[in-house]
């Protein structure tokens, strides 16, 4: 019955780059995320390459990028086909990730690693579950049931269980977080005991967080102090993920009228804002119990958001009036929207830029981050813009000419044809809508049509006309035909044509890439809401599952090593632990020893259970045989494999008296001595601890326990000895 | 010794009989709950009340039963026949299990009861609980997501979406290998807002099934909606008022999203308004926009461009008061019988103009206004007791999203449950049904179903002999198991699975530990040393001495028990466990015996056996096992003769064997007893060879 199990990293092994690891269960090979750096880097994908073709299955843990930003180009372009297996938010939320991830690319550059359409494709592959959901593999993964498990960080967040047989188990916990959070529940990993492997990440295992509350405060207080200083904030967050945790938070600060920030805007800028919001609404089973109960009593959507706005491009942004603090991704600051504001926004000292979380190698969050008093920094910004004058003249002819050269004559095409090229972002393509228009960002939805109807004109307030002694009072405003009101219209006028002109998609664009080198003088701040499990509570957890053999992925050496270590010192002396190398092959085959046997009913009913725990044992001798005698052949089924199983699996029958053999007693279950002091309260005896050792009945009998477990009683001969004993003895179940 | 346990009493948990009980919902509609029992495990499914009686009246009969025996509780769904008397079994009962429903449910079924709270302070004052006992009933009421398993104390229970209403699941229940499925209210017909019910995949080895509607055949969903919409089109086209009377939840929403869509499609009837008059269904359409998941594909693709639940045609009115009764209009109001409240207020006012149109869409109760109608009487007595003349059209479209007999049949084909328990229907319906099944299968040799359709209180007892499988793992499985192969180890029993495994290896695959526990023990002792090894020898078949780095004499007695000298204190120490205690007794009695016997006279121990003595007592031991008579008074030489009831044994008193053909087990009796004389007879170094 031992199963072959092989591991083989592609990516995140010994290094910070994203997760991706093959796990080879006898015959089924599983991908085990399916993530992608920053920078799309070939690196990986050439190793995915080589094995695309052996993967029957693709669990994927978490919807960013680290997770699955590889998914779409390898089902797009190296013809991945095996189902994905993820939760229902990880699904929706994978989609936006993938849906922003390739927006901001296109805003910047021609991006072509993969389309749109790949990301579609790639997402109808994915089986949706539900946590605790377990699904039976089937052809090659026949006996492999694999379990999706909450495991905090992101909303859907996944720690998956693979068991063969039902009997090796096997944990992918990558990333989890054990802490409640504002909006997700922590882990469930302290419920998992002794499982045959764990593979889990090394990222954490050294690093240290700051206390939630304290951080909160650090971020409340930049907050404020920027807003009052007349700056704005942009924090750098996630597309779908992270983001709702700040939020939300955010939100709730907002909602405090003693917060002071009433006056000040507060904005979620990324490509799909508006779906991110929806999905959030929509998934509220899936969050912290917390908010399911106020949903439950109150009836009011967590997000349902009053003070956000949500905003999909730069100039609704900029247009919102006043200090404004603006959630936007990506977090590592090297594409989307928040690449832009930092441009924008780091040169002015007044302005505060606020990193949640440490990203990748070369990243320009990652040096940022290294990097604290960096005081200018080069960029290479890059820009899709429209083609103008001479140059659309040069690209007009150009088409025409291609069109007449290929004989194509329909003018209505070489426009279509000509914006698939260059243009591959069409609204409405997609079943995803982006939705910019200002009246879905209002808060508050109405479910119905509201009841006052109203009237098909122009809102018209007739004020009331104030008098005094001296006649109606003058409103100074009202005289003045003053240039800044003209001004102000000017400006409006200046900015429309700009944007929203957006409709006219079909206009052909360019991308420009321009290198600049930009003061920081805006302050930037690093503030931890990563929502990982921090090292200590790591090592806690890692020590109460105590695995068998533990895979160590994806962090530095050092945090590799020291877990490693951990997990050799914790449980059995025959534990191993691994650390994963990029493209080599460990082999975590775990010895199992397993067959079924039938128990026969005399047999049950002769023995004595006695209780430990949530379980009840009870010592067996018993012998084992393979006829099958007339009265169970009576109770056969009719139904085949029920009856070949019978014939497989061999009888337990009883043994005659005189065949059984003696056994040494076993003592099953833990004491513990404040619990037994409980006890000997309970029975009138007198106790207490001098220390370590339980000294009863004013000190004739001794108790003591040491570290292995060993219970010792001590004591002159007397009564209270045996009843003590007796009393002990109770506490566990002897057999 | 086996039979004479099942004589007795067979304990719960290993009894094959699983009991199926309707406390409600037996041959009735309403008040749905049915104990199933199975293993010692006892589970309430449903627990609501009948909407027809009030007070205690209106609960099902849970005086037959110990709540606080009830290990688990599942709600179907949130309708008052299902859920209405939970606030009362969670706070007024000794329950202390644990309860599930699912998100939706749960959401809903707290607005649901407030408004029943509410509504019948009126009528009733001996309320079953109060607003502030459905608050705290929340906190003991868990949720689960469709799929996802849970385990209670061994019962492994997971949801199917059922159709019927927002949230409806049907549980699969799976205790010790057998799978009971209950179906609650269910419908197979996929709906605008709705999925079908699901087909399980794996198969239940017994099925609990609603029967409301029977052997009927609903109505095709298309010309349903037709009729309806082109009825209401029809209506306000010759300019009359629309009344549609409905229950606040549930299909309300569904005629909602027909209406919002029509309305749409239709510009020329955008003129003309829809009202959704319930205060209870505003404040649980956000459940709706929420609860997507629980939802079909379709609106589950729509969230992604718009929330088909923030309508487009539907204002929401909060009374009478607000509505301006000026020319055609729609009006869908609660109560859906018509029983009082807005619908009824309305259809008074608008029963007597000829161009007004009501349109009932639900299930009606014998007695409420509503079925009244649907005879088409000349005139309606009001609430105020005149008399009205109806001249109104009265139309009746039935949505109610139940299964009917195709589905159920369907249902049942396709998963081929053994047994069959029907619940939730009229008595007659309910035969009906069930004869109609048994026919479906008469003929087909391959399906054996058998259907029952108890009433309350009666039970429904079915034998489940389930196969109990263990799994040897570890040291103990190392090698392939073979023919007549002893196995001792320890059995570990729970959640009704066996495991078997070594005590060395119970912490590998266990989350149990061994501990073993040391015992010490001082005894005064003022003889001398000799004295105390003399005893000692005599207790124990071998002495080792051991000096011990102290310079402590200590013997090792049986080589488990320690005895350790230390002046006038002398220490036992041994490993606790029931034989080692029992010789710890034994060298403590001797050393007490020491003690007493101190100075009197050194003991001398033989060294061989005396035989002369040993047949002696052999013959004194017989006697008095078997009368004197059966013992020959004098003999000689080793043969030796019992004779019992005319049986024969010859006993060798060289080899100590005893031979008896005609009866073995008299023959191990003798055997036994001359062995253990021996045994106790001889010194230390003669063993038994």
């Amino acid at each position: 019955m031992t199963s072959i199990i092989k591991f083989c990293a592609l990516s995140g092994a010994l290094d910070d780059s994203p997760h991706s690891y093959l796990l080879k269960v006898d015959d089924f090979t599983f991908l085990l995320d399916c993530g992608w750096d920053e920078k799309c880097s070939e690196g990986f994908i050439h190793e995915l390459k080589k094995h695309v073709n052996k993967i029957d299955a693709v669990l994927l843990s978490y919807p960013d990028q680290l997770h699955l930003g590889a998914l779409p180009y390898a089902v797009g372009k190296l013809g991945l086909t095996c189902p994905v297996y993820a939760t229902v938010p990880v699904y929706k939320m994978g989609q936006m990730f993938m849906y922003d991830w390739y927006q901001s690319k296109d805003n910047m550059e021609d991006f072509d690693l993969f389309t749109l359409d790949d990301v579609d494709n790639s997402f109808d592959k994915v089986v949706q579950l539900k946590y605790s959901q377990s699904v039976p593999l089937k052809g090659k993964g026949q006996g492999l049931i694999i379990t999706p498990l909450p495991a905090g960080h992101m909303l859907g967040g996944t720690v998956w269980k693979i068991v063969k047989d039902g009997e090796e188990d096997i944990i992918y916990a990558v990333d989890y977080n054990h802490k409640k959070e504002r909006h997700l529940n922590g882990c469930e990993l302290e419920k998992i005991q002794r499982p045959s492997l764990l593979i889990t990440d090394a990222y954490n295992t050294l690093y240290a967080q700051p206390r939630r509350r304290s951080r909160d405060e650090k971020l409340m207080t930049n907050i404020l102090q920027t807003l009052r200083g007349g700056g704005n904030v942009l924090v750098a967050v996630d597309t779908a993920g992270r983001v709702l945790e700040l939020a939300h938070m955010l939100e709730q600060l907002w909602r405090n009228q003693e917060s002071g920030l009433r006056a000040y805007s507060l904005a979620l800028l990324n490509n799909v804002a508006y779906n991110v919001n929806e999905f959030a609404k929509s998934q509220i089973e899936w969050m912290s119990d917390k908010l399911m109960k106020s949903f439950e009593g109150a009836r009011n959507n967590p997000f349902g958001f009053k003070y956000l706005q949500l905003c999909h491009t730069l100039p609704e942004v900029l247009r919102i009036a006043g200090s404004k603090v603006v959630l936007s991704s990506c977090p590592d600051l090297e594409c989307g929207f928040a690449r832009d504001l930092f441009a924008l926004w780091c040169s002015d000292a007044r302005n505060s830029i606020i990193l949640t979380s440490r990203s990748g190698q070369g990243t320009l969050g990652q040096r940022l981050h290294d990097q604290r008093n960096l005081k200018s920094v080069t960029l290479e910004l890059k820009q899709r813009v429209k083609l103008e004058g001479a140059e659309l003249e040069e690209f007009r002819r150009k088409e025409r000419e291609k069109n007449i050269l290929s004989g194509i004559k329909i003018k209505d095409q070489t426009a279509a044809e000509s914006s698939e090229s260059e243009d591959e972002v069409k609204k409405g393509r997609h079943d995803i809508v982006v939705r910019s228009d200002d009246k879905t960002t209002g808060a508050v939805q109405h479910f119905f049509k509201s009841s006052k109807k109203h009237p098909t004109m122009f809102p018209y307030f007739e004020d009331k006309i104030k008098f005094d002694e001296y006649g109606e009072i003058i409103r100074p405003e009202d005289y003045v035909i003053a240039e800044s009101e003209d001004h102000e219209m000017a400006d409006y006028s200046v900015e429309k044509p700009k944007w929203e002109e957006e409709p006219e998609a079909e206009c052909p664009t360019k991308c420009i890439s321009t290198t600049t080198t930009l003061a920081i003088n805006a302050s930037i701040m690093h503030i931890d809401f990563e929502g990982r499990s921090d090292g200590e509570s790591i090592i806690k957890l890692i020590e109460s599952m105590k695995p068998k053999r533990t895979i160590v992925v994806r962090g530095s050496s050092e945090s590799c090593q020291a877990l490693q270590n951990l997990c050799l010192s914790t449980g059995s002396s025959d534990n191993k632990a691994f650390i994963a190398r990029k493209g080599e092959t460990i082999d975590a085959t775990i010895e199992s020893h397993i067959y079924q046997v039938r128990l026969k009913d005399s047999l049950l009913s002769s023995l004595s259970f006695g209780k430990a725990k949530d379980a009840e044992v009870a010592w067996i001798d018993a012998r084992l045989t393979y006829q099958v005698n007339l009265t169970d052949l009576r109770d056969l089924d009719d139904k085949e494999n029920n009856s070949l199983r019978k014939e497989q699996a061999p009888l337990l029958e009883p043994l005659e008296p005189k065949d059984i053999p003696g056994h040494e007693t076993s003592y099953i279950n833990e004491l513990k001595l404040s619990d037994f002091k409980q006890v000997l309260v309970r029975n009138g005896i007198s106790s207490e601890f001098i220390g370590g050792v339980l000294w009863c009945c004013n000190g004739n009998v001794a108790l003591r326990r040491n570290e292995s477990g060993r219970v010792t009683l001590e004591g002159c001969i007397s009564d209270d000895y045996y009843r003590v004993r007796e009393l002990l003895y109770e506490q566990y179940a002897i057999i | 010794m086996a039979k004479r346990k099942n004589d007795v009493q067979v304990p719960a948990e290993e009894s094959d009989l699983l009991v199926i009980r309707p406390l409600g919902a037996g041959q009735e509609v309403g008040r749905s709950c049915i104990m199933l029992e199975f293993k010692g495990k006892k589970i309430m499914l449903d627990c609501g009340i009948h909407p027809g009686l009030s007070g205690m009246d209106a609960l099902p009969f849970v005086d037959l039963i110990e709540a606080d025996q009830i290990d688990l509780l599942l709600i179907s769904h949130f309708h008052l026949d299902h859920c209405g008397a939970l606030p009362w079994f969670l706070q007024k009962t000794t329950f202390k299990g644990r309860c599930f429903m699912t998100h939706a449910t749960k959401a809903i079924y707290r607005w649901l009861l407030s408004d029943y709270i509410k509504v019948s302070n009126i009528s009733t004052d001996q309320m079953l609980y109060t607003e502030a006992d459905l608050e705290a009933s929340m906190e003991k009421i868990e949720v689960i997501n469709f799929h996802e398993e849970k385990d209670v104390g061994g019962v492994r229970f997971w949801a199917y979406n059922a159709g019927h209403v927002l949230g409806a699941a049907m549980f699969m229940i799976e205790i010790a290998g057998v799978k009971v499925l209950y179906t609650g209210d269910f419908s197979r017909q996929e709906d605008r807002h709705l999925m079908a019910a699901e087909i399980p995949t794996v198969r239940p080895d017994i099925l609990i099934t609603e029967s409301t509607y029977g052997t009927h055949i609903h109505e095709k969903r298309e010309d349903r909606e037709s009729r309806f919409t082109g009825l209401i089109h029809e209506i306000v086209n010759r300019g009359g008022r629309c009344l549609i009377p409905v229950f606040a939840l549930g299909r309300a929403q569904e005629l909602l999203l027909i209406l919002d869509e029509y309305w749409s499609l239709h510009p020329e009837l955008h003129e003309i308004p829809i009202y959704y008059a319930s205060s209870l269904a505003q404040k649980c359409m956000a459940v709706y926009q929420t609860y997507i998941n629980a939802m079909n594909d379709k609106i589950r693709r729509q969230i992604a461009i718009n929330n088909p639940f923030i309508f487009k045609h539907i204002s929401s009115l909060k009374g009478i008061d607000q509505f301006e009764d000026v020319g055609p209009c729609v009006i869908m109001a609660s109560p859906g019988m018509m029983q009082s409240g807005l619908s009824r207020e309305l259809f008074e006012a608008w029963c007597t103009d000829p161009k007004n149109g009501c349109i009932i869409a639900g299930y009606c109760v014998e007695g409420t206004l509503a079925k009244h109608v649907l005879s088409e009487p000349e005139d309606i007595t009001s609430m105020a007791g005149q008399k009205l003349p109806m001249k109104l059209s009265v139309d009746y479209i039935s949505f109610s999203a139940h299964t009917d007999y195709q589905q159920t049949s369907e249902f049942i084909r396709l998963l081929k449950p053994p047994h069959v328990v029907l619940v939730h229907g009229e008595a007659n319906e309910m035969n009906r049904l069930k004869a109609a099944l048994i026919r479906e299968y008469e003929h087909d040799p391959d399906t054996q179903i058998r259907i029952y359709n108890p009433r309350n209180t009666a039970a429904v007892e079915l034998h489940f002999k389930g196969e109990k499988t263990a799994k040897v793992m570890g040291s103990l499985a190392f090698e392939k198991p073979v023919e007549g192969q002893i196995i001792s180890g320890v059995l570990v029993k729970r959640n009704f699975k066996y495991q078997i495994v070594a005590p060395s290896d119970i912490s590998k695959y266990t989350d149990m530990t061994v501990s073993s526990v040391t015992q010490r023990m001082g005894i005064h002792y003022s003889g001398n040393l000799q004295t105390l090894q003399a005893v000692l020898s005599h207790v124990s078949p071998d002495v080792e001495v051991i000096e011990s780095d102290k310079g402590l004499k200590t013997f090792r007695l049986f080589s488990a028990i320690d005895v350790i000298v230390d002046k006038t204190l002398v220490t036992l120490e041994w490993a606790a466990d029931s034989v080692n205690d029992m010789f710890a007794d034994a060298v403590l009695s001797a050393i007490l015996k020491c003690e007493s016997l101190q100075g009197s006279r050194t003991i001398v121990l033989p060294t061989t056996v005396d035989h002369a003595r040993f047949k002696e007592c052999l013959i004194e031991m017989l006697q008095d096992m078997f009368g004197d008579d059966a013992v020959p008074k004098m003999f000689k030489g080793d043969k030796f003769i019992v004779t019992v009831d005319g049986k024969r044994a010859n006993i060798d008193l060289t080899a100590l064997e005893v031979e008896c053909p005609e009866d073995v087990g008299f023959q191990q009796v003798v055997q036994t007893a001359v062995l253990k004389l021996y045994q106790s007879l001889a010194p230390k170094a003669e063993k038994v060879k």
